[in-house]
């Protein structure tokens, strides 16, 4: 099955109509309140929980470079990744949730490997999967401050010293032919 | 003595008789994070009643380093030295999936020379892989020989993995679009034609007989070993239904009865032109797990055999541009690693490095089965099961 049936019917299955299947990746949204029912119902199909993780969609953002245009909804999108082990089918599901209350029911019950998944999310974007068993930080030491990946937080060490640093890099001799080197990321 | 003191003797005496049952409380056993069985900085927090485990905590994150953060600064070329890092016992593998991953955003057609030549080195990285394991679990229950035999093969893989790449461990090999050319080369030998070095295709022929050599030695060593067989068999059983759900994958996965291998159902690298077998077990405990990975060993053998014979003339390199700039658009590739899925998720918003790349390793879910797997074991056999999971921590943690 091509990822753009799977990703069409898969939404069908949880009752959904935003799906996409671009660059071969099937995915379909899930409105935050139906996102443990739609795991539940794809369950059986679907047993295999390969991972879950998030992306903060910001404007303004302090590290890397901000999303190319301007009207992105500054939102947090949950992603899990859910597989068929039979036939090899895959898909992910995403679902929004906002930034003044970013909570999502947790997946711990349904699939047991969400549980540090989740954890993991939770320390890292500062989401609270309301249900989880035991949502303590899993990675971080325990007097860290802040959610590292949300793109307010400030990297220390391109603080310290931008990024690329200011070396002075030789031009490359001109070439014939194709190249991949790029002087530009040799520093 | 009074008769009464005898009484009063005699009662004390059946007292104690009676509550010859000693209380013993619980106890909590630490084992890390500096512990030889724990294969890295992995830490568990057991509650032990006597032997038995009755509840158990992984503590993780002592080599978290933050490379999804740190990918958010690098461009895409130099994330390929941050992902060598994250399983350093098969480094090679690491780069395959966020190669793939890039290339495909960028509707790159990789040079088939290319894509056997990451083949070939993804099944020597796994065949390297699985000799740490396959001489670790036997040295944990105490027997040092098997180390002694598969580390010397081990050895031999590597060097070939070192003449090709350049690196033992972290070979920063892939180019996005194809690979390095052949160490050494500098753009003011432009006109030499750079490859494989001399020999290579030989030598990694004969190494993989070496490799089959030293996998029947193991088979008579180890698997046929009584005491081994003790220690391992009906030891750590993770059912089939327990795995899927906490994302156990590759060997470990199919240790437990599936027959899952992304290497026959994605199209990451032409496994599809190569005839092996996926190769699982019934049972799912620490015996299975290694005669699982023994016998793919072989299997990876019989691979690089194949596409060694086949391995077409042509570049190594597809045209990409100087500046590596990706299209904006999502996407998850995912890759059979050594010690199973790997997986990149690229989010690009059109820059020269990602907006955001979640990085899914393998130990980090085939770990997080640990707590409801060791729930009532016995602590010896703790080491046992540990070892029996094939996991890196830089895996874990990334």
């Amino acid at each position: 099955m091509s990822p753009s049936e799977l990703a069409s019917r898969i939404a069908g299955a949880v009752g959904s109509d935003r799906f996409s299947s671009d660059n071969g990746t099937a995915k379909v949204h899930i409105a935050a309140d139906r996102w443990v029912d739609a795991h539940r119902t794809l369950s059986a199909e679907m047993p295999y929980f390969s991972w879950l993780s998030a992306i903060d969609w910001a404007t303004e953002v302090v590290v890397g470079d901000a999303p190319e245009s301007e009207d992105i909804e500054p939102r947090y999108e949950v992603l899990s990744c859910l597989g068929n082990v039979e036939n090899g089918e895959s898909v992910v599901l995403s679902t929004a949730i906002s930034k003044d209350d970013p909570s999502l029911d947790s997946l711990a019950d349904v699939y047991g490997g969400a549980d540090w998944h989740e954890r993991e999310a939770a320390e890292m974007f500062g989401i609270d999967f309301v249900g989880h068993p035991n949502l303590t930080g899993i990675y971080l030491p325990d007097s860290f401050e802040g959610h590292p990946l949300r793109k307010s937080f400030a990297l220390l060490s391109r603080e310290v010293k931008p990024w690329p640093g200011t070396v002075d890099v030789e031009p490359m001799p001109d070439e014939e032919g194709p190249s991949t080197e790029n002087p530009e990321d040799a520093g | 003595m009074t008769t009464a003191d005898r009484q009063t003797l005699s009662m004390h005496h059946s007292e104690v008789q009676v509550s010859v049952e000693l209380q013993t409380p619980d106890m909590t056993l630490n084992l890390g994070p500096q512990h030889p069985s724990t294969h890295g900085v992995l830490r568990l927090v057991a509650q032990v009643d006597g032997e038995v485990i009755k509840e158990l905590e992984p503590v993780v994150g002592y080599m978290h380093r933050g490379y999804e953060k740190l990918a958010e600064v690098r461009t895409y070329p130099q994330i390929t030295a941050l992902v060598n890092r994250i399983d350093w016992v098969s480094g090679f593998a690491n780069e395959i999936p966020f190669m793939v991953a890039t290339e495909r955003l960028m509707g790159i057609e990789v040079p088939e020379r290319a894509q056997y030549i990451r083949l070939i080195l993804t099944e020597m990285a796994r065949i390297s892989n699985h000799l740490v394991f396959l001489s670790s679990l036997p040295l944990e229950l105490g027997a040092a020989t098997p180390l002694m035999h598969a580390l010397r093969e081990r050895e031999r893989v590597l060097d070939l993995i070192e003449g090709a790449t350049g690196g033992r461990f972290h070979p920063n090999f892939n180019r996005i679009g194809g690979v390095k050319p052949a160490a050494g080369a500098g753009s003011t030998q432009k006109k030499v034609v750079q490859d494989l070095p001399q020999g290579f295709l030989e030598q990694t022929k004969s190494a993989m007989e070496y490799v089959r050599d030293v996998c029947a030695d193991m088979v008579n060593l180890v698997l046929g070993n009584e005491i081994f067989m003790q220690r391992t068999k009906g030891v750590g059983i993770i059912p089939a239904d327990k795995a899927l759900a906490f994302g156990v994958s590759g060997p470990n996965l199919r240790a437990s009865g599936v027959p899952f291998d992304l290497r026959k159902t994605d199209d990451y690298l032409p496994y599809s032109n190569f005839d092996f077998d996926v190769v699982t077990g019934s049972n799912g405990d620490c015996f299975d797990r290694y005669a699982v990975r023994l016998e793919e060993v072989v299997q990876a053998s019989r691979i690089v055999d194949q596409a060694v014979e086949e391995i077409p003339a042509g570049d190594l390199q597809a045209k990409v541009p100087r500046i590596i700039k990706v299209p904006k658009g999502e996407i998850y590739v995912r890759a059979e690693n050594p010690k199973g899925e790997m997986g990149y998720y690229i989010v690009s918003e059109g820059g020269r490095g990602p907006y955001r790349l979640k990085i899914r390793t393998a130990s980090f879910s085939n770990l997080s089965v640990l707590s409801w797997l060791l729930k009532g074991q016995l602590v010896p056999d703790l080491i046992a099961i540990l070892g029996s999971l094939d996991f890196v921590l830089g895996d874990v943690d990334r």
